[in-house]
């Protein structure tokens, strides 16, 4: 029985892509021409990748206890071993999100039942989604106020800002690849919204294998 | 028919070799790709362009420079084009707004013939009396309107989006160009922005046939266009300043807000007409208007010109228009005394009159009156008066009026820049410029080509220096040689029609008569004779108008001051600022199974929530009969993921929780759930929920749907001032809650759970953590709806497989989902209210009957020494249930209805309802408490003045002794009334 469900799945079924189970979710993983898409202005949906959170005064050092390199900046961002991403959004707070190769999410969950004391979990069950190709900046400028070409992607931003209106949290990986969370229920509006934009711009829904 | 199309001029915007056809008020014209409407049809000989606003006069190009507001046209679905500066297109089937039988026989202008009775402040006149207003406002509006909206047209969503730079340059003329190359050769980022369809600005037209000129302005945009550090938008308005330096951008196509760390604005200025009788006839035309006829589209703007003059642009428009082969059959200077340039002198070889000391008294129409057939001139007086004893009268087929400028400061102003006026330049110029801001050009003060290159470098360095670029700033600006502006270029005349206001048809004595009924200040004086408040913004009049009250007041121009400037200072298309819009809105994951059910959704705050299952064949209102009948006789199941779901955790945590809410929560088993009931500081109800605890340290907890986000910002604030030692995480969206609610609700979960449901294992207001088919759920057994139920708590992601299980484990019980509307009426009948809807912005728990859910003797709960004080004083209302007699007939009473007795309003009904299981209309209501004694009855009052009667019922309707949460009572109750 499949159990998880993406909070973007509705808006992927009508299109005629192949799926597969991803971490006990149907994931859509290629459609039908998004290699010509990709490389323009692609967006996937990658909701499907485990995540964990973690807040509090001794975050960072049960986090450390759990032999993760923490970012020692706020709102910065570091690789995870395998793959992944922990990201510090803000003083006390971390998302740590898997690649499909490592599972330090699942690990500290369970680490998780027993914690210290200043360590408070967060449930993680964003909308995840990903952007794609060189025309992300034009996408960018018509959904939120922030100036990402004036970042420095070597020092790993972390932006949490609105985009259509929506809290979402950004981190531009490489120049032309940008990852976005933000709460499931507004997942469906903002999916909507952004693929909208990106039809405008010549752009469209890619499967995950072009990305992962 | 292009009579008057000039043979090929260097650098003209036109397309030879593409012809576009179009019609204009039914008749076929041609003109070139490049053409502006305006220029395409001057080209023809059509000077009919448009019909003025009040009096219907025929006007024609004034401007040719996006002001020309009485040529505003309509080409089907689009409406008020400029014709001015609009592109031809091919196809455009244009014709006149504003007119009555079409711009050539515009019957409205008859109107001109009542002008006497038309006085300034007419408006305010007219409906001042009482009697009258209907029958004006319906004249005006039929008489006014600016073409004829299709209603049938498209919503345009325009994009929006957001630009960056290091400095915006508005305006590609000399010195704006000249600003961004300075700048840009630093390293700064540079946008440049320009309304006109090509950079370059008056450099390639205010030429005086200077070929150097020409070749300077290519020279400096071709090294614009290709600097890897300048961005230059053409077709792009710069609307409005707003704060930090956001200014809106708009181009044809979008809006733009941008962000920029320093602007210079180089925005140029507005050529001044000058007032004279009938100076608003077709073919009386500014300078720059006629150079830009001519440079731009290569078009003879007439014949034979008299040239009315004040400054040295004049002169050089003189040159440019013999150049291009019109005569022009004397140059009239308003001074005394010009300059001896080169200019007067070759005028004066060429035997072209030249009257100094003169103006242009009245211009005189031809016989179509679609043109000028002579120009009027005589002497003036040092104060500008015209000594008329002395008029010539000198044929022509124009008149060229080159007599000041005002600088294009709008922006400024609204950046907050303090301006003074400078005298011997007759022009308002920068004094105080904010932090980032900067001026060049004419705006400036600076008029002559090579100054205005100097001074554009200046500003440029003087950016580059603020954005922290090493910039030496050693640049000298010489002054004018002469004033570019004359202080009076008015001229009265007894017969009037010396306009002042284009847009308005305001004359010179409008003025007059203003201030002499004593709205002799100038925002006054605005809003009386309504000068700048058309759609050009007084571009072409406020300086004027300015200049009038000045000499009336006996004050200086800078001492009358301008009026406010405000974005947008231009018009802004509405398809620009009603263009795409983002309205978040949340689902909760269960979206796609209501869909599936049928569901008709509503809007709860941002939440599509299910209001009801439509069922085929079914009203609305049986459905949710239906719904709350399942509900009550077998199992229903209601997605209740939107109320907000937080976690607390801390050795605090149970201690900030007492504060936060009214209850009392410290000595809580773990496994238990509390109603909690949340005040503001003034005691007030603002939102309540369940208080469940896990742990000792581990608690969870809900509120309310539309109180979530704000609750949990006040709490993190909470939390930060008192550092207890606990932490909040808001769950709302990560986790989903169902509720399955019904007789048969604990059978249907024993299909799918291991976890003993008796009573006595898991009873009433108890909570367990368990797995569902191996799904991790938190359940908690409460009754919001007065029936058997669990409240299920589920990750978001497991939420629609746990709908299913639980859809298809209930389908022997005839499981039924249910929506908002059929769970209002339940908890209506259970007597539960509901924050926001029973309670309001005042109301305290006092009066709403929640004093059981506050703990007077804690230490400290917000809002506890409010309610102290409260708690002596009388109350003023409370909150009763109601009942409407069994066999009520007719319209029942709605929602906010109010409680009448003895003619005075003595309380409202907040909550009403048919219940079908009690077959009646039942409610809730705040009264007066001395009128709420059970079984006493009270008067509501509909909407129609009908009064209805209802008796006061406590509450809970249903199931007052709450035997439904007892695991042997199935039976139905009813209060007896």
């Amino acid at each position: 029985m499949i159990r998880r469900i993406s909070p973007n799945h509705d808006r992927l079924q009508s299109l005629n892509g192949t799926w597969r189970d991803i971490n006990g979710m149907p994931s859509l993983v290629s459609i039908p021409g998004d290699d010509r898409i990709v490389a323009n202005l692609g967006i996937a949906d990658l909701s499907f990748l485990t995540r964990f959170g973690v807040k509090g005064a001794g975050a960072v050092a049960w986090l450390e206890s759990q032999k993760l390199e923490v970012p020692d900046r706020a709102n910065t961002w570091k690789p995870l071993p395998d793959g992944g991403i922990i990201a510090r959004l803000g003083l006390t707070e971390f998302l740590i999100e898997d690649s499909l190769h490592s599972s330090f999410a699942l690990r500290l969950a369970e680490a998780c039942q027993s914690v210290p004391a200043k360590v408070y979990p967060v449930l993680r069950q964003d909308a995840a989604i990903v952007l794609c190709g060189k025309a992300i900046q034009d996408l960018l400028r018509q959904t939120c106020s922030v100036n990402f070409q004036a970042l420095s992607l070597a020092e790993h931003p972390v932006i949490l800002t609105l985009m259509v209106g929506v809290s979402v949290t950004i981190i531009p990986i490489l120049p032309d690849r940008y990852r976005i969370w933000c709460d499931g229920t507004f997942g469906a509006y903002l999916w909507e919204t952004l693929l909208t934009i990106a039809q405008e711009l010549g752009g469209g829904v890619v499967g995950v294998d072009r990305l992962i | 028919m292009n009579q008057r199309r000039l043979p090929l001029i260097s650098g003209e915007w036109i397309d030879r070799s593409q012809p576009i056809e179009f019609t204009f008020e039914g008749t076929r014209f041609t003109g070139y790709v490049g053409d502006t409407i305006a220029s395409a049809l001057w080209a023809s000989g059509q000077q009919i362009l448009g019909r003025s606003f009040k009096y219907h006069r025929p006007r024609g190009i004034l401007s040719l420079a996006n002001h020309d507001v009485n040529t505003l046209m309509q080409s089907g679905q689009k409406l008020n084009i400029r014709a001015d500066v609009t592109p031809l297109e091919d196809g455009m089937t244009l014709s006149a707004i504003n007119t009555f039988g079409g711009v050539m026989g515009d019957r409205a202008s008859a109107i001109e013939f009542f002008s006497p009775f038309l006085p300034v402040g007419f408006y305010y006149k007219a409906f001042n009396s009482k009697r009258l207003f209907p029958f004006w406002e319906r004249l005006i509006r039929n008489m006014t309107g600016l073409g004829q909206v299709d209603f049938s047209t498209p919503h345009i969503r325009t994009a929006k989006r957001y630009d960056f730079c290091d400095l915006l340059v508005i305006g590609a003329g000399i010195s704006g160009l000249s600003a961004a190359l300075s700048a840009a050769d630093l390293g700064a980022d540079v946008v440049i922005v320009d309304e006109s369809a090509r950079a370059g600005g008056s450099g390639h037209y205010q030429l005086g046939n200077d070929p150097l000129q020409l070749e300077k302005t290519n020279e400096l945009l071709s090294a614009v266009e290709n600097h890897p550090r300048i961005r230059l938008y053409t077709q792009t308005q710069a609307a409005g300043y707003y704060a930090d330096r956001w200014i809106p951008l708009l181009d044809r196509d979008r809006f733009t807000k941008m962000r920029a760390k320093t602007v210079i604005a180089a925005t140029g200025a507005y050529e001044q007409p000058a007032v004279f009788r009938n100076n608003d006839l077709p073919g009386v035309i500014l300078s720059s208007a006629a150079q830009r006829l001519i440079y731009r589209y290569a078009v003879k703007p007439m014949n034979r010109a008299v040239v009315l003059v004040a400054n040295a642009d004049g002169y050089r428009a003189v040159i440019d228009l013999i150049t291009n082969g019109v005569t022009v059959v004397a140059v009239v200077d308003l001074r005394e005394s010009s300059l001896k340039s080169d200019v007067a002198q070759t005028l004066e070889q060429q035997g072209i009159s030249i009257f100094l000391g003169y103006c242009v008294y009245e211009a005189r129409a031809n016989p179509g009156r679609d043109g000028v057939s002579a120009a009027v001139i005589c002497p003036i007086d040092v104060n500008g008066n015209p000594q008329t004893g002395f008029r010539q009268t000198i044929a022509c087929d124009g008149i060229v009026v080159s007599v000041g400028w005002a600088p294009a400061a709008n922006l400024l102003y609204q950046a907050g820049t303090k301006m003074r006026f400078n005298k011997r330049l007759q022009q308002f110029v920068p004094e105080v410029l904010p932090s980032g801001v900067f001026a060049c050009g004419r705006v400036n003060g600076v008029f002559e080509f090579e100054q205005k290159l100097i001074d554009g470098h200046r500003a440029g360095l003087e950016a580059a220096a603020h954005l922290g670029f090493d910039s030496q700033i050693e640049v000298t600006i010489s002054p004018e040689l002469e004033s570019p502006s004359h202080p009076w270029a008015i001229v009265e005349h007894p017969a009037g029609k010396n306009f002042v206001d284009f847009d308005e048809d305001l004359q010179y004595k409008d003025f007059l008569n203003a201030a002499q009924e004593g709205f002799d200040n100038i925002e006054l004086l605005k809003r009386y004779t309504t000068v700048g408040m058309g759609a050009s913004q007084g571009k072409h009049s406020n300086m004027s108008a300015l200049r009038i009250l000045a000499r009336i007041t006996g004050k200086t121009p800078g001492e009358v001051g301008t009026t406010t400037s405000r974005p947008f200072f231009h018009p802004v298309p509405l398809s620009h600022l009603a263009g795409r819009g983002f309205t978040p809105e949340q689902r909760t994951p269960l979206h796609s199974r209501h869909v599936k059910l049928n569901a008709k959704f509503m809007l709860a705050g941002m939440w599509q929530r299910p209001e009801y299952y439509a069922q085929s064949g079914k009203s609305r209102e049986e459905c949710i009969c239906l719904e709350a009948q399942a509900v009550r006789h077998q199992v229903g199941i209601i997605d209740v993921g939107t109320l907000g779901k937080f976690e607390i955790r801390g050795a605090d945590a149970a201690e900030f929780l007492e504060r936060v809410y009214a209850g009392r929560y410290s000595k809580m088993k773990i496994g238990t759930t509390r109603y909690a009931l949340m005040l503001d500081e003034t005691g007030v109800t603002i939102d309540d929920g369940m208080i469940a605890r896990l742990g000792a340290e581990h608690f969870y907890f809900t509120t309310t749907t539309s109180g979530a986000t704000a609750i949990y910002r006040e709490l993190s604030r909470l939390n930060t001032l008192w550092r207890l030692d606990c932490g909040i995480v808001n769950l709302t969206g990560a986790r989903s809650a169902i509720n399955l609610a019904g007789q048969y609700s604990r059978d249907v979960l024993s299909k799918l759970t291991d976890l003993d449901l008796s009573s006595v294992a898991f009873s009433y207001l108890a909570v367990r953590e368990t797995h569902i088919q191996n799904i991790p759920v938190m359940l908690m057994r409460v009754g919001f709806v007065g029936e058997w139920g669990y409240e299920i708590h589920v990750a978001a992601d497991s939420a629609p497989a746990l709908w299913d299980l639980l859809l298809e484990a209930g389908f022997e019980y005839d499981i039924c989902p249910f929506g908002v509307e059929a769970q209002r009426l339940l908890r209506l009948e259970k007597g539960h209210l509901i924050i926001g809807q029973d309670t309001d912005g005042l109301t305290t728990p006092i009066e709403a009957g929640l004093e059981w859910a506050v703990k007077m003797d804690k230490s400290f709960f917000i809002g506890q020494r409010s309610l102290q004080i409260l708690a002596k004083r009388p109350i003023k209302q409370i909150l009763i249930g109601f009942m409407l007699d069994p066999n009520f007939q007719g319209t029942p009473p709605q929602e906010c209805h109010l409680i009448i007795h003895g003619n005075e309003i003595a309380g409202r009904v907040t909550s009403v309802a048919f219940s079908p299981i009690l077959n009646r209309h039942i409610g809730l209501a705040y009264v007066k408490p001395e009128l709420a004694a059970i079984a006493d009855l009270i008067s509501i009052r509909l909407s129609d003045g009908t009064i209805v009667s209802a008796t006061i019922t406590p509450t809970p309707f249903y199931d007052p002794e709450t035997s439904r949460q007892q695991e042997d009572v199935t039976q139905l109750q009813e209060v007896t009334v």
